[in-house]
């Protein structure tokens, strides 16, 4: 036979201070405390029916302990009540209780917040989590190829750091990782919810935008290794999420997701320096900008955008409208409209996050994070309405899994993409079409693993019917 | 985003969309790339803001979604659950009397304080910001008829200073408001009127790494609260029996 816990409780409170009470009454009782008869002190009470304290038992059992513990008591065992009470255990802690008077007193009072107060002001130990869920692994949101060095480096938004590892690094069958060649991560080098990444093609710099709640861009010496502090930082907007350079004018453009633009600073700014210019405003499309990319030949900019549209200063101008890619000048400022857009269901674009130009061919390769996939628009200075993508990667040979990432290796004649979703890099040839498989693949964490993809978990809430926590990014 | 809510008598999961001003329902055993079941947004809403639509509330017993408006609005919208579209609130607390302070919006940043409903005591806590700092710093806990409408003044009030994190929780049958603040569980008594000075119980319950920006849950079933952590990428559950304690009557 099971019973409900709370009528245990309340039966052993009774119990307790009927077979105490002489005593206990005696010792801690306030002189100006009403006689009452000793079966007025507790009483069972009704609980409310949406009481989910309704819903747990306690084996009999726990009585019998109980009635062995009261011939045991112990003086001064504040710490022991708690920590009986911490373990569901009532007869222990009640036991305990009747060493610590104060407690009792509130107990019998009907006052259980002040008993609790009483017990945690007595100084009582840390908890400790029962569980965590937490990915040990990195979460590649970006990548980037640095021929000169034959590198590729690999941006982490989970553990807040960089890796790079070898070009040519293939993470074999049955091996867990493959060890970056180096790692920078730490406080010193203030990376945070890192998603952007750009490595300057002539020094081999590294670039680093974030997303949320550091609000810089931080630079590394190509041969930074550990826990650094970056060369240069540049405070930037909130909310930045991928990073572009016109080399041929030492630009550097930043794609803010709201309040929504495109921020243009000189490719040596630090510190508070102001923007070169800004593309903001209500006709340039800019709902939700993610990925950029410059077309230097063309002086042509692309961003991709989710479509999440508003004005927060003015209410219920929410919209949702489709992914796209936008297309404008390369000097755009102010509220400018795009050129062309590309947007449809032909697109297949899906949350598409960032995007890469290949200069020699006009191929525009977009990493698209929910379509799971890869796609390639051809003739991008040109391509506007509800144009298929003349190639698509996808498929599951591809081991593509939440792609977010992607680079171009012109050299190599490779394209590589960073899989959020499975802490690996894969990379292809450049003109891969279709369900491929990889040419190598870089994993920081054992096959088949499946990254918990948190970002930023800032809420949480429990789904009581299928006793699942939901957890937003 | 900053905030959702389970609606366990209709199974149902509610979010909303900050850079959409949109509150979107969905099933609660959605799975993948699943369409919300229904979505609140338009211009009849009211919806304003982007940090301001972080967060959100529900009160299933009265078939109810709530959401803040940003300063100098500093309303509480009231939609039907049920409500599907460009739809106008059923009812608004705001005004003078009411004491919001939901704080102001910053270039789209500034979030509202999260809202709570207790069920048991029919009671609706929203705890002000506004000067006393975003997210965090402290503010009081305006307390008020969960069914209010219009300028009413709280009925009762926690003078803290609170600090909510993103979340905070509210456990009806002990009228204890549960937020983690520094490191350890905050517990709040809930008073029946006046203005409550009283300190919180606090229990220690360290995060670790990175312990900033938080939420927290609850599950009494199995007297656990659940706290996430941005800045950690971390979900931990600690048991945690003193919330939902039943305490013995003296009558």
């Amino acid at each position: 036979m099971r019973v409900r816990t709370h009528e245990v409780v309340m039966a052993v409170l009774t119990m307790t201070l009927i077979a105490t009470g002489g005593l206990v009454l005696a010792a801690s009782a306030p002189p100006a405390a009403p006689s009452t008869d000793t079966s007025r002190l507790v009483s069972i009470q009704t609980m409310p029916l949406s009481s989910p304290d309704m819903c747990a038992w306690v084996d009999p059992a726990e009585l019998t302990a109980f009635s062995s513990q009261i011939d045991e008591a112990s003086p001064d065992q504040t710490e022991d009540a708690l920590a009986a009470f911490r373990r569901g255990r009532p007869g222990a802690f009640l036991m305990a209780s009747l060493g610590a008077p104060n407690i009792l007193t509130s107990l019998q009072q009907g006052n259980l917040y002040a008993a609790l107060q009483q017990l945690t002001s007595a100084g009582s130990s840390p908890l400790t989590a029962l569980r965590t869920i937490r990915d040990t692994h990195p979460t590649y949101s970006a990548v980037a190829v640095d021929v000169n060095a034959n590198e590729i480096i690999l941006q982490d938004n989970n553990l807040w750091s960089y890796r790079v590892f070898n070009r040519q690094d293939n993470t074999p069958a049955g091996v867990e990782l493959t060890p970056p060649k180096r790692l920078v991560q730490g406080d010193k080098t203030a990376l945070q919810f890192n998603n952007g990444l750009y490595v300057d093609p002539k020094n081999g710099d590294i670039y680093s935008v974030e997303s949320d709640t550091g609000d810089k861009m931080v630079v590394f010496p190509h041969e930074a290794d550990g826990n650094v502090a970056p060369k240069r930082i540049l405070n930037t907007p909130h909310r930045v999420y991928n990073i572009a350079v016109d080399e041929t004018r030492s630009e550097l453009f930043v794609t803010v997701e709201y309040p929504p633009e495109v921020v243009v600073y000189s490719k040596d700014a630090g510190g508070d320096t102001q923007p070169l210019r800004r593309i903001q405003g209500d006709a340039t499309g800019l709902d939700a900008p993610h990925g950029i990319a410059v077309d230097e030949k063309n002086r042509l900019l692309y961003v991709t955008t989710w479509g999440h549209h508003s004005n927060f200063r003015i209410p219920g101008t929410g919209r949702f409208f489709p992914p796209a890619i936008k297309v404008y000048s390369l000097d755009a400022r102010g509220d400018s409209a795009p050129l062309r857009v590309i947007t449809g269901d032909r697109t297949q674009l899906n949350w598409p996050a960032a995007i890469k130009l290949n200069p020699d061919t006009g191929d525009l390769y977009v990493a698209n994070d929910i379509n799971q996939s890869v796609l390639v628009f051809r003739n991008a200075a040109t391509a506007q309405g509800n144009v298929a993508p003349v190639r698509v990667i996808k498929g599951d040979k591809t081991r593509l899994r939440n792609p977010t990432g992607v680079a171009l290796d012109l050299k190599n004649q490779e394209v590589w993409v960073s899989n959020l979703g499975n802490a690996s890099a894969t990379v292809y040839p450049l003109m891969a079409n279709g369900n491929v498989a990889p040419l190598r693949v870089v994993r920081s964490a054992p096959d088949g693993k499946r990254s918990l993809n948190f970002g930023r978990t800032a809420a949480v809430a429990y789904d009581s019917r299928r006793e699942q926590l939901l957890v937003p990014n | 985003m900053h905030d959702l809510a389970y609606d366990a008598i209709h199974d149902e999961i509610v979010v909303t969309s900050p850079l959409t001003q949109a509150i979107l329902t969905f099933r609660g055993g959605a799975d993948g790339e699943e369409a919300p079941i229904r979505v609140i947004q338009g211009p009849k809403t009211g919806i304003q803001g982007v940090g301001a639509t972080g967060k959100v509330a529900i009160d299933p017993d009265n078939n109810v979604i709530m959401l803040a408006t940003p300063a100098p609005r500093n309303e509480i919208l009231f939609f039907a659950r049920e409500a599907n579209g460009d739809v106008a609130p059923i009812r608004k607390i705001g005004g003078p009397d009411t004491m919001l302070d939901n704080g102001s919006q910053r270039e789209g940043g500034g979030n509202v304080p999260a809202m709570r409903v207790d069920p048991i005591h029919n009671l609706l806590l929203i705890p002000t910001l506004g000067q006393r700092g975003s997210n965090g710093s402290g503010g009081r806990v305006l307390i008020f008829d969960r069914n209010a409408s219009g300028n009413v003044k709280p009925k009762a009030i926690i003078t803290g200073p609170v600090r909510t994190g993103n979340q905070f929780e509210v456990y009806g049958p002990n009228r204890l408001l549960i937020a983690h603040n520094r490191d350890a569980l905050e517990l709040w008594r809930i008073p029946e009127s006046g203005e409550s000075s009283e300190p919180p119980l606090r229990i220690p319950a360290p995060l670790g790494r990175n312990s900033a920006d938080t939420g927290i849950a609850l599950d009494p079933a199995h007297k656990e609260v659940i706290i996430a952590t941005a800045a950690g990428n971390t979900i931990m559950t600690f048991s945690v029996p003193e919330v939902f304690a039943t305490a013995p009557s003296t009558r």
